[in-house]
């Protein structure tokens, strides 16, 4: 190389022949280039010379799938300590942090929700070049790295795999991000803990929201679109063994279908149409067409302009609904067991979630009783007026009261979850069918969790006449029309049914992690101000 | 009472002129008319004692003390003791009336229930707080169980169990108990407590009554005090005369469960068996509470065999078996 550079500047030197004068000046110069080009030759020579570890890192071609690379074994970092002392393995993730400190650099790695503390330190394998490297990726660039699993003697606190870390021998950038990022990740999933003497950047609701892509990123958000994956394929999963059968229904529909005016209308063609409240109407048809036991999971719309942490104006509704036999509490077991079911799952299968998400959001973790504790609404206000707040005995209960008996409750029955059986007729709509042993009740219950109601049902009168009988007694004359269709299938003999009303998917995930908001649930929240992302 | 020195020198109080004049009301009434008219009405009274302060500014004792003496001489009293006998008359008949709608409408309930209550020498009934037990599976209140066979007849002891998220799994010998449990008659006739037993990973058998008191109550021995005290007469102790005899069996109990060896354990048995001595039961020969405890704090410990008991211990054993069923 140094050879190559006299060449060219004798060939120079050989064109300006005709100025001596100017050339000599020249030459001196160019001397004087040529020396300082021939140490900077040399240096750069003598570097690559040195860097042994030339073809073990650097930017990955675009990879436009030319070579299989099956001989790369892939390992999954939450998977790394079965693979301890048992030689190198390939880890695809994205840099979470990286610091490179003289001779050593420190890279956390990030897969999902896991991370795990990568070193890379001047050795035999690994040159000055290529720690220089690896200090400067960019944060959330997708790297593969070639490394050895190495055990540690103390716990890395930092990362989700504390009992080891990973000794890199290669290391590539497949994607690079951009080095200048909306949010950090790291901010973006810092602890909440009040007490925490550290830094204290948080990551605001709103510009969490308007970055998901990154937002989601975070090892929390993570784990909890995968809690909220298992909640749904539990619910499947077990109403499907109880012999349900899941329907889909229409979201573009003609009527209103829960008597309230909180619709959203979208044009249809030449006329107008709304969004489905609820499926409360097809799950009925479906059960007077002999389908006996449905379900069904879709998208729900609420047109309530209500900015609060518990409302969204489209969520994912877990609906289910069936006949019985003489006793609705055929369905409120039903139902009970379903939710206990669905904890016991999350608690058996997704304890790495819930601990994961346990990190970053103190919270207890939810308790439930199997079976599921069932309580009279009548000794709910007994517990009530024990704790010395005064309530009628058919008066429903308020929102602050809601939370105070879930405590009691708590602290009680050590439960989260727990229903609260046969509500005061009075404040229930006309349609409950009354108690049959004390007509000041009905057959209606709610069901809590964390304090908060989650879901509303009743059995509902299937007799018409008694329907109409009821109606006049609610002062109600006639039933009025938007409600009809409840009451039109029963014409064609209606098995006895009680629907369970929906149980909101978000609200179910919130509750059980004990998160503070609903929009941390919904992986893209729509609320009355929100339509992006 | 000390008399004060008037503060402010009379009538020479310089008034601003950007005031209205308005009319002295209480100089108009004459003091000494309105001591001599006698029937004045209250406010009357106290207008004559302003208007008496108002022109000496300070308080006419003797002026007062007459005026208490006419009152008391006038007969007006009695009126006003009429007048009070008709107001209580006219509320009498208010609460009747109030009764008599009540009573129409059917509302009648919570009003006779809490005079009922209150007739009760005063005291107020409160109705028996259901109880929940939380146990571990490895440490069984078999006391339950006993206890609910003893009082048969008696009594209705309604247990429901429950399964805790922090158990995974109650093993076989918490579900038998929880089948024996069930297999009981539930007689609704008996007066009754409902028990909630939630099966939990914690340490010590305890017991929880009241949400706002929290104030739990632990051991099993301690459980069955309190059930003890709420249960049939025929097994409360407090008042008899054996008292301290069956706390003291309790309190063995209490500690054989806590006692990790076996050596321990056996000394405890033999403890036991010098509070027997020959008697039919612990304390007596009627069973008690005592005997439910050891009977299940025995089974509690299958490191104690046959063997480690005494003839005595065995044959009431045998006895205490007929009336537990466990």
């Amino acid at each position: 190389m140094v050879e190559d550079k006299e060449n060219v500047a004798n060939g120079e030197q050989v064109s300006k022949k005709g100025a001596k004068k100017l050339a000599k000046a020249a030459k001196k110069a160019e001397q004087k280039a040529e020396t300082a080009t021939a140490i900077a030759a040399n240096n750069a020579a003598g570097d690559s010379a040195e860097d042994s570890a030339l073809g073990r890192y650097g930017l990955s071609e675009m990879i436009q799938s030319k070579d299989k690379r099956s001989e790369r074994n892939f390992v999954a970092v939450h998977e790394l300590s079965s693979h301890l002392e048992k030689g190198l393995l390939w880890v695809r993730g994205r840099v979470h942090t990286s610091r490179s400190k003289g001779k050593q650099c420190f890279l956390i790695l990030r897969q999902q929700s896991s991370t795990v503390q990568c070193i890379l330190a001047v050795g035999d394998i690994i040159s000055k070049q290529m720690v220089k490297f690896a200090g400067n990726i960019p944060k959330e660039s997708i790297i593969d790295i070639q490394a050895k699993p190495v055990s540690v003697p103390n716990k890395i606190e930092s990362c989700t795999e504390q009992t080891l870390e990973l000794c890199v021998e290669q290391i590539f950038v497949i994607s690079q991000a951009k080095a200048q990022l909306p949010l950090q990740i790291e901010d973006a999933s810092r602890p909440e803990n009040a007490d925490d003497d550290g830094l204290n950047i948080r990551v605001n609701q709103d510009t969490r929201l308007d970055n998901r892509v990154l937002d989601l990123r975070t090892p929390a958000n993570q784990a909890i679109f995968r809690l909220e994956a298992g909640v749904c394929r539990l619910f499947r999963d077990i109403l499907t063994e109880q012999g349900f059968t899941e329907i889909h229904t229409p979201k573009i529909i003609s009527a209103a279908s829960e008597g309230g005016a909180n619709v959203f209308t979208v044009s249809y063609f030449k006329d107008s149409a709304y969004l489905a409240q609820s499926p409360q109407l097809y799950k009925q048809m479906a059960i007077a067409a002999d389908f006996d036991k449905v379900y069904t999971v879709g998208a729900v719309f609420r047109a309530e302009d209500s900015n609060t942490h518990r409302h969204l104006t489209e969520f994912v509704g877990l609906d289910l609904e069936m006949a019985f036999k003489y006793h609705y509490h055929e369905v409120l077991h039903t139902i009970g067991n379903t939710f206990t079911a669905i904890f016991k799952g999350l608690r058996d299968n997704y304890s790495r979630e819930i601990e994961s998400v346990g990190q970053q959001y103190k919270v207890d973790a939810f308790k439930f009783l199997e079976p599921p504790l069932i309580l009279q609404f009548s000794e709910g206000v007994a517990m009530l007026r024990e704790a010395g707040v005064e309530t009628g005995d058919e008066e429903d209960l308020s929102t602050p009261n809601e939370k105070l008996l879930g405590r009691l409750v708590k602290a009680k029955y050590d439960t989260d979850f727990y229903i609260l059986d046969k509500f005061p007729l009075a404040i229930r709509p006309f349609y409950t069918m009354p108690d049959p042993s004390n007509s000041t009740y009905s057959n209606s219950y709610d069901m809590f969790m964390r304090g908060e109601e989650i879901l509303s049902g009743a059995q509902r009168i299937h007799d018409p006449e008694y329907l109409i009988e009821r109606a006049k007694h609610h002062g109600i004359g006639l039933i009025p029309p938007k409600l009809r269709h409840t009451s039109s299938p029963s014409r064609y003999g209606l098995p006895p049914r009680t629907p369970a009303g929906g149980i909101g998917m978000e609200r179910v995930v919130m509750l059980y992690l004990g998160l503070d908001n609903i929009r941390k649930t919904s992986m893209f929240p729509r609320d009355p101000k929100r339509l992006t992302p | 009472m000390y008399e004060l020195k008037t503060l402010l020198p009379q009538f020479d109080i310089k008034l601003p002129t950007c005031m209205y004049e308005l009319k002295n009301v209480s100089l108009s009434a004459d003091p000494a008319t309105s001591i001599s008219s006698g029937g004045c009405s209250a406010s009357e009274f106290s207008s004559s004692i302003n208007s008496r302060n108002s022109v000496t500014c300070a308080l006419d004792l003797d002026i007062l003390g007459r005026q208490i003496q006419h009152l008391l001489k006038q007969d007006d009293t009695a009126s006003i003791a009429m007048r009070q006998e008709k107001v209580l008359q006219q509320l009498e008949a208010l609460k009747a009336q109030l009764g008599k709608i009540r009573a129409d409408l059917g509302v009648c309930g919570k009003t006779v229930q809490h005079t009922t209550a209150y007739q009760n020498g005063g005291l107020k009934e409160v109705p028996l707080q259901d109880i929940v037990i939380n146990g571990h599976p490895n440490f069984i209140p078999y006391a339950l169980l006993a206890l609910k066979n003893a009082w048969r007849d008696l009594y209705t002891v309604n247990v429901k169990t429950f399964t805790h998220s922090t158990m995974a799994d109650i093993g076989p010998a918490a579900r038998e108990f929880e089948a024996k449990l069930a297999k009981i008659p539930v007689n609704n006739a008996l007066p009754n407590i409902n028990v909630t037993l939630i099966w939990k990973n914690c340490e010590h058998t305890e017991m929880i009554s009241s949400p706002t008191m929290y104030v739990p109550i632990y051991g099993e021995v301690n459980v069955i005090r309190y059930l003890g005290r709420v249960g049939p007469v025929e097994y409360r102790y407090e008042g008899s005369p054996l008292c301290n005899e069956i706390d003291l069996v309790l309190d063995i109990c209490y500690q054989l469960l806590r006692c990790s060896t076996h050596k321990a354990q056996v000394a405890m048995v033999r403890l036991l068996d010098k509070r027997l001595q020959q008697q039919q039961y612990f304390g007596g020969s009627q069973m008690s509470v005592a005997d439910i405890g050891v009977y299940s704090s025995l089974i509690r410990i299958p490191a104690i065999t046959d063997k480690d008991l005494t003839p005595a211990l065995l044959a009431w054993r045998k006895r205490a078996k007929l009336v537990t069923q466990i």
